[in-house]
């Protein structure tokens, strides 16, 4: 390739990036706008840049509360989900015991079902037990969902680990929790980072099961959007830019910083390679 | 004497409880404790549930007990036609979104393919990859601006080029290509990332071969690339399919199913009969047959999995 036909393929790529980017660029720049700017006909493309929106976001303790919420319920959730997943995932791997293949099907029938269908019974059960709008009956069923991918990322790293790792731990008289924790653990980190990662992702983004089985204590960011939109008639477009913009930062960052495990924690586990 | 030697002989030693966890034969299960309770809680047991409740008449808001109806539910869905308009609308909808975004998806990973010395390569993808991690609900409420008739920064650039502006999520004709472009513009990055990890497993060799016989630009999609990367190329189409289907925050949002019902997929039915109008046992009976899609779908998503794992066993055996 001559140089002149590079550097046109390279300005093709990245024209291409840029076009995704372009909605989220839009939010981006909405939210350092004030009201008129945003609703402006036709639109502004300079202006000066006001911060009034974010003092605003900051200062509202509903929203404040909200992505406390939103930070308390994926983190937690996630923490238990991947813990969970990987004792499952090693005894899958390593004992094999009779109804694995059942399981892991099963577990991943759960993650194909449409939310709302998904949801239904846990709300049967949540009302008959007053466990709605409880951090705690979140947190669990949050995790619940996540164990499913968890468990197939985790499996398949494990599967990559040579049992003669934890026979040499069994010979040198090691237990069953140290092989796990000093042995196993260290070498499959990256499906851990994915599993971590990912779902994550999924319960930062998730809106419906929050929404049906949560309540005021424990509304997440989504939640807030999505129901508080319409308050005054009107949309208040500035509030929304700027809590969105604030909202999918992490995504974003997280979507740089672990490039590499994209692939894995989208798939589940069942792909891997560079990209 | 006997009693002697036989309390001299070594007695059989006590297992400790820490040693009997530590059995082969007991472990694997303690180890799967922990997600039995979660499942059987938060699955079994809803499952078990739900499935009683789609043999009943029920209403949260009538106040009265459920009614045993055995199949009345099951008969309702089979000739509710707002059901079959709502899974036909779902499968269109899957059936484009999913063929449109692999086709996109596979033009742009071709073309991203020899991007390794693309300058500042690992920003370009970022960006090109940030819509498949949005919040749904986000991306949907500012898609609503976007399409917005007099606000909207589309309607602007339709007045620009002397088109007509359309509201384009308000229009009966128009909502469901506009969400539909939405979830396009979501998805494909998705489908992007699955053909470049298709295109990473093809061997280099063979791709050198291919060039030494000169094999043409379609010969060498055909025969090399896609004998190498089919499997995950179908892995990503199977996943996106599922999670077409599942669609419903995102248009939720947009339109909350509407001009009408005219984006009323199948999802935002059963949100739309369990949580606005509360009739549990039909919409219970609902679920039940969208889990049994699902389970379908699983299965095959499975039997892709395997018949990949079987063909990398046979290679492997041929490679020794």
């Amino acid at each position: 390739m001559t140089t002149w036909r590079r550097h046109l393929y390279h300005l093709l790529l990245w024209l291409i990036a840029l076009v995704f980017f372009a909605p989220v660029a839009w939010i981006i720049l909405s939210s350092f706008k004030t009201a008129n700017q945003i609703l402006a006909v036709p639109p502004v493309w300079i202006f000066r840049p006001t911060l009034a929106n974010y003092v605003r976001v900051l200062s509202d303790p509903g929203m404040v509360h909200s992505f406390i919420n939103s930070i308390v319920l994926s983190v937690t959730s996630v923490l238990i989900a991947v813990a969970v997943a990987f004792l499952a995932a090693f005894s899958f791997s390593r004992f094999k015991p009779p109804g694995t293949n059942f399981l892991m099907f099963l577990l991943l029938s759960i993650r194909m079902l449409p939310g709302s269908a998904a949801i239904l019974p846990v709300y049967l059960m949540y009302v008959g037990f007053g466990w709605k709008d409880s951090y705690w009956a979140l947190i669990l069923f949050y995790a619940m969902f996540s164990i499913p991918f968890s468990v197939w990322i985790l499996k398949g790293f494990i599967d990559g680990v040579s049992p003669r790792f934890d026979e040499t731990g069994r010979v040198n008289g090691a237990s069953w929790l140290s092989i796990i924790a000093k042995l196993i653990f260290p070498q499959v980190l990256p499906g851990v980072i994915a599993a971590l990662i990912f779902n994550f992702i999924f319960v930062w983004n998730e809106f419906l099961f929050d929404y049906i089985i949560g309540g005021p204590h424990t509304t997440n960011v989504p939640t807030a959007l999505s129901t508080g939109l319409y308050s005054g008639g009107g949309v208040d477009w500035t509030f929304v830019s700027c809590v969105t913009t604030l909202y999918i930062l992490p995504p974003i960052v997280i979507v740089y910083v672990f490039q590499r495990y994209l692939l894995v924690g989208m798939t589940f586990g069942t792909v891997r390679g560079e990209v | 004497m006997r009693l002697a030697s036989k309390a001299s002989s070594p007695p059989r030693r006590r297992q400790s409880f820490t040693e009997f966890l530590g059995r082969r034969e007991v472990m694997p299960f303690l180890l799967l404790v922990p997600v039995l309770i979660f499942f059987i809680i938060w699955n079994t047991i809803p499952t078990l549930w739900l499935l009683g409740l789609s043999f009943y008449r029920f209403s949260l808001t009538s106040g009265r007990p459920p009614i045993f109806a055995g199949f009345y539910n099951f008969d309702s869905i089979l000739n509710d036609s707002a059901v079959w308009l709502g899974l036909s609308r779902t499968f269109l909808f899957v059936i484009l979104a999913v063929g449109i975004e692999t086709v996109l998806g596979l033009l742009l990973g071709l073309l991203f393919w020899g991007s390794q010395k693309l300058p500042g390569r690992r920003v370009a993808l970022t960006l090109l990859f940030t819509p498949m991690v949005l919040t749904p609900v986000a991306s949907g409420t500012f898609w609503r601006l976007i399409y917005d008739p007099t606000f909207g920064i589309l309607g602007s650039i339709f007045r620009g080029l002397g088109l007509p502006s359309l509201n384009f999520l308000g229009d009966a004709h128009l909502a469901f290509g506009a969400v539909l472009l939405v979830d396009i513009w979501m998805w494909t990055p998705f489908m992007v990332l699955m053909t470049l990890a298709a295109l990473a497993s093809v061997p280099k060799a063979e791709l050198e071969a291919a060039e030494i016989d000169q094999l043409s630009w379609w010969q060498r999609l055909r025969l090399v690339i896609l004998y190498h990367g089919k499997f995950i190329l179908m892995l990503g189409i199977l996943l996106r399919t599922i999670d077409a289907f599942k669609t419903m925050d995102l248009i939720y949002d947009m339109t909350f199913g509407g001009p009408g019902s005219t984006t009323e997929v199948i999802a935002i039915t059963l949100y739309r009969r369990a949580f606005e109008d509360f009739t549990m046992g039909w919409s219970s009976a609902l679920a039940v047959i969208l889990l049994l899609i699902s389970i379908a779908f699983t299965a095959t998503f499975i039997f892709v999995l395997h018949s990949r794992d079987r063909k990398q066993a046979s290679l492997a055996e041929e490679g020794a």
